[in-house]
């Protein structure tokens, strides 16, 4: 009974953050200077078009109209046109949002299964010379610059050494059937190597600090002394009750992690040239294609509000003492 | 950032409020990581300081050769450039010092403005509890639910670039972590025993709160302000680097974007965008470590 | 201390001038400084003491598994004609939780809390007893049902379960590989009274039926008086006095035994006397006071209480570490009002 009363509360105030994040949007594309209509309406579109998309946005109408009519064609769907392609943002967007996808996903994957496997080791080893000098190494990789780190890559690993393609997803003039064609050859790993490799060198230290730092609270509780006194394995000690247990909050850090990865895509996708949604977006603010940026923030900002949820929702299934409470 | 576990801090009721909240306020001097991270910042703010004297050439000046060429593309040392020029012509060293300038300035006045909004949020809601609790603590879900980045760039782009419309994107957004620790702090030093004494006493909110409640919730204040200022430093430079930063100043994040569409990479200019991001690695991470020795300092437990 | 001192016949295990110390910085606290006790075959054997005392210790040193901080540092644990304070890691293994198991205090956090019950046991009766998953199954209902607990429940998880049912359930694991000898680490002092009645009768039970051998730490002495059949008391570690129950508790020889039995409610007799306390705190163990430990806090002590009390029988199997044994029959008669203790104070 109270569980479906926490997923209902859950749900009004995911509810909540939706239309507060879509009414923010509203506001702030309203606010940049200039005349309100050049949010839609690009100078050079013919006179006939301007007045479609005045009545289907209600321009000529005052601000609380618009506001709902911005509601009701969100709802449908509806993102208006972007200035550049001469094409609608909902097509654009589902264009990009698979390489931003493949991108975030392929690198956090490697970051956790890398950190979760280092971060155990190095509680393990825990006070050796490996932890004294890996704990500060990995504290500089969350200081640097995703894309500064990402140039660096590029210099060495493309333009010197030559190894690897300097951006995009395929050598120009490439040609593949289909969708799991493009995405399984050889051509686009290649292309994707370096920037997955930035996000994910940057991304690693959350999970491994996560990781080292729970493996130590888990390593003190009885559970773990008794499985010692029962004579378990060195190894089912460790993986099979510490690890398991401390490995909880991390998996569910991963969903949060993807919200904060498709931020700093944004950065990176821009450096590798990668046609992501972050690019697309910066693309879009700069040559003032109002009706593209506000569709790509949007899609971005769902992405990062799902995610939240799915972290709580995550731990709750997880976590016997909440699923079988 | 894991959430942080409440500490237990006040003991005494009557010292005094400045001697305790100094206290608070100790650097870990004790902890070797702390002090180097000490010592960079020291670095960096003499710099920032004295950027006129150490600077050989003024960062936006387009220079040229004894010979009356540019002086573009330079090598480090050559010319007498000490860590070479930009594709236009300028001093990378001098970009550089000039660099630290503002980075230091946005990274505390943001840092300094998302631990304060965040602690007065955190504090009210702790405090006053029920519907402004409730309305707050939403406002955080909603902060939660922006993507920081995207946020900053469009604000930034939309109002004019400047080092403030940054800085004020950034607190707007940034808050929420510092609120949520906070708050729960305060929800476990207003049940403590001396807080109720003082309400049942007929202490005034706002004497309870300056008296028993801030003194407690200034470590914490600090500590996340500390590790915000790592986050302004990053957000700046990313924002510098696609172009939405402010024009009329010198950024190590405008440097390296100088340096991406000069070509850097391809002429494999190392000397021009290695030392920006370099800065930045030593200030920011800086900052972890001193938070790091702080939260060892405040959290003994936490630390081994 | 020579063997004939302790003479328990053909005990299960013997401790020998045991020593545990805890390096602390740079010091060393000699937790357990010496302690020799017999554990018989069959029967139930109560460690019993102040918390502080070095009991707890001994239990996990029996098992070798301590505190990073901790280790043996001298005597000897007998069993099995082998010394377990000696036999290398890999030996100990082998021999833990299949020969020696343990019951903790808490079962909630002893068990894992991600795991269902039947997981946990399966994983000792798979990995540590060689069955298959079908045996185990079996075995599995059969050790609930030995508890008094629905063979149905074990599909739960431990938050699932009552605080007495979960110390039934750590019970269940400990019998599950029949071992020779369980140690029971305060295994009810966290339940409340009826629960703890419920649980230590079900524990004797099975003793009696199985012919279990079980050391019981406890610093509730109604609870040795209750279900144990031997005592060893401890204080500031070393053991003070040790004999049959009945001996040590109706007839205590050490001036601590008769305090101890007066500051504790009696669980069989419904005529609770007035309860006195023992007035003051056990020594330092850093830097313990020389001679008798206990002589602070003693109402008989005297000037000679200062040199290294001596092992003393006061009856066959009944040790006493007092310069007084000899006199015990007298200060008992003393040590029965509360004005002796009060005094001392």
């Amino acid at each position: 009974m109270s569980n479906f009363k926490a997923v209902g509360s859950r749900l009004l105030q995911l509810a909540l953050v939706l239309w507060a994040v879509v009414t923010i949007l509203f506001l702030m594309f309203r606010l940049m200077p200039g005349n309100p209509m050049a949010a839609y309406i690009d100078p050079t579109f013919t006179v006939e078009q301007q007045q479609q998309l005045m009545a289907q946005f209600g321009l000529d109408k005052p601000l609380w109209q618009q506001y709902l009519i911005y509601l009701g064609n969100l709802l449908q769907g509806e993102l208006g046109q972007s200035f550049r392609y001469r094409e609608p943002v909902g097509d654009r967007i589902w264009l990009l949002l698979p390489n931003t996808l493949i991108l975030t996903f392929s690198s956090l994957i490697v970051a956790y299964v890398f950190g979760i496997l280092a971060g155990a080791y190095l509680a393990w080893r825990r006070g050796s010379w490996v932890e004294q000098t890996a704990i500060p190494l990995v504290l500089t990789t969350r200081a640097m610059p995703e894309f500064w780190l990402g140039m660096v890559l590029l210099a060495i690993f493309s333009f010197s050494l030559g190894w690897f393609p300097a951006g995009g997803t395929r050598n120009p003039g490439a040609e593949y059937s289909g969708f799991l064609d493009l995405y399984t050859s050889r051509d686009f790993l290649a292309h994707l190597a370096l920037p997955a490799a930035t996000l994910a060198i940057y991304s690693q230290g959350l999970p491994l600090l996560l990781m080292r730092s729970n493996m130590l609270d888990v390593m003190k509780e009885d559970f773990v002394t008794m499985a010692r006194i029962k004579g378990l394995s060195n190894w089912t000690v460790v993986v099979r009750h510490a690890a398991r247990n401390a490995l909880l909050p991390v998996m569910t850090s991963f969903a949060i992690a993807v919200g904060y990865q498709l931020q700093g895509n944004v950065v990176v996708e821009s450096v590798f040239s990668w046609p992501g949604l972050g690019r697309e977006l910066v693309n879009a603010v700069a040559s003032s294609d109002y009706p593209l940026a506000q569709g790509a923030f949007l899609m971005i900002a769902l992405v990062v509000i799902f995610m939240n949820l799915l972290a709580d929702m995550l731990y709750a299934f997880l976590d016997p003492r909440i699923s079988h409470a | 950032m894991p959430e942080i576990a409440v500490p237990t801090m006040a003991r005494s009721r009557r010292a005094n409020i400045f001697a305790r909240m100094f206290r608070a306020l100790k650097l870990p001097t004790n902890d070797p990581f702390a002090v180097a991270g000490l010592l960079i910042y020291l670095v960096f703010i003499i710099t920032a300081i004295f950027a006129d004297s150490i600077a050989t050439h003024d960062p936006n000046e387009i220079l040229y050769t004894p010979a009356y060429d540019l002086a573009a593309d330079l090598r480090p040392g050559q010319e007498g450039f000490v860590m070479g020029t930009t594709s236009l012509g300028r001093d990378v060293f001098s970009q550089l010092v000039y660099g630290s300038r503002s980075a230091l300035l946005i990274g505390i006045t943001a840092a300094f403005m998302v631990a304060l909004i965040g602690s007065v949020i955190g504090l009210v809601a702790g405090y006053f509890g029920r519907w402004v609790d409730t309305v707050l603590m939403r406002l955080a879900d909603i902060a939660f639910g922006i993507p920081f980045l995207p946020f900053v760039i469009v604000l930034a782009a939309f109002l004019k670039p400047s080092i403030w419309n940054v800085v004020i994107a950034m607190a707007l957004v940034l808050w929420r972590d510092t609120a949520r620790v906070i708050r729960s702090q305060v929800l476990t030093l207003r049940s403590r025993g001396y807080v109720e004494a003082a309400r049942v006493a007929g202490s005034s909110h706002f004497k309870i709160i300056l008296r028993h409640i801030a003194p407690n919730i200034l470590p914490l204040s600090f500590l996340y302000g500390s590790i915000a200022i790592g986050w302004a430093i990053l957000t700046e430079a990313s924002i510098s680097f696609l172009g939405f930063g402010d024009p009329d100043s010198i950024s190590w994040g405008y440097m390296l974007q100088d340096a991406f569409a000069s070509q850097a990479l391809a002429k494999q200019a190392y000397y021009w965008f290695v030392p920006p991001g370099v800065c930045i690695i030593l200030v920011v991470s800086a900052g972890f470590f001193i938070t790091r020795g702080y939260e060892n300092l405040l959290f003994p437990k936490l630390g081994r | 201390m020579t063997e004939s001192l302790l003479s328990v016949r053909d005990p299960l295990l013997s401790v020998r001038d045991l020593r545990v110390s805890y390096q602390v910085g740079r010091n060393f606290v000699h937790a357990v400084d010496g302690a020799s006790f017999d554990v018989p075959k069959g029967s139930i054997t109560g460690l019993v003491g102040e918390s502080g005392c070095g009991k707890t210790t001994i239990a996990r040193a029996l098992t070798r598994v301590m505190a990073d901080n901790a280790s043996i540092s001298g005597g000897q644990i007998l069993f099995d004609g082998k010394d377990l304070a000696k036999i290398p890691e890999r030996e100990m293994n082998a021999l833990r939780w299949r020969d020696i198991a343990f019951v903790p205090q808490s079962a909630m956090n002893s068990l894992d809390p991600v795991y269902t019950v039947e997981y946990q046991l399966g994983e000792v009766l798979r990995r540590r007893g060689g069955l298959d998953r079908r045996q185990a199954r079996a075995r599995c209902e059969e050790l609930f049902e030995m508890v008094g607990i629905d063979p149905g429940r074990l599909t739960d998880y431990p938050h699932q379960f009552s605080g007495g049912m979960r110390q039934r359930v750590a019970i269940a694991l400990a019998l599950a590989l029949n071992p020779k000898l369980i140690i029971a680490d305060e295994p009810v002092t966290a339940l409340d009274v009826i629960v703890q009645r419920q649980i230590l009768d079900q524990l004797k039970e099975l003793q009696e039926r199985l012919g279990l051998s079980v050391i019981l730490v406890t610093h509730d002495i109604s609870v040795v008086a209750y279900i144990c059949d031997r005592t060893v008391v401890m204080y500031a570690g070393k053991v003070a006095e040790s004999g049959t129950m009945q001996a040590t508790l109706t007839a205590p020889s050490h001036p601590y035994s008769m305090g101890l039995r007066n500051a504790f409610p009696d669980l069989q007799s419904a005529a609770a006397g007035i309860l006195t306390p023992i007035e003051g705190a056990p020594p330092n163990l850093a830097n313990p006071p020389a001679g008798c430990r206990f002589k602070q806090r003693c109402p008989f002590a005297l000037d000679l209480c200062g040199a290294e009390p001596p092992v003393i029988e006061v009856a066959p199997g009944h040790p006493v570490l007092c310069h007084r044994a000899k006199e015990s029959a007298a200060l008992r008669i003393d040590a029965a009002r509360t004005e002796t203790w009060m005094a001392s104070a």
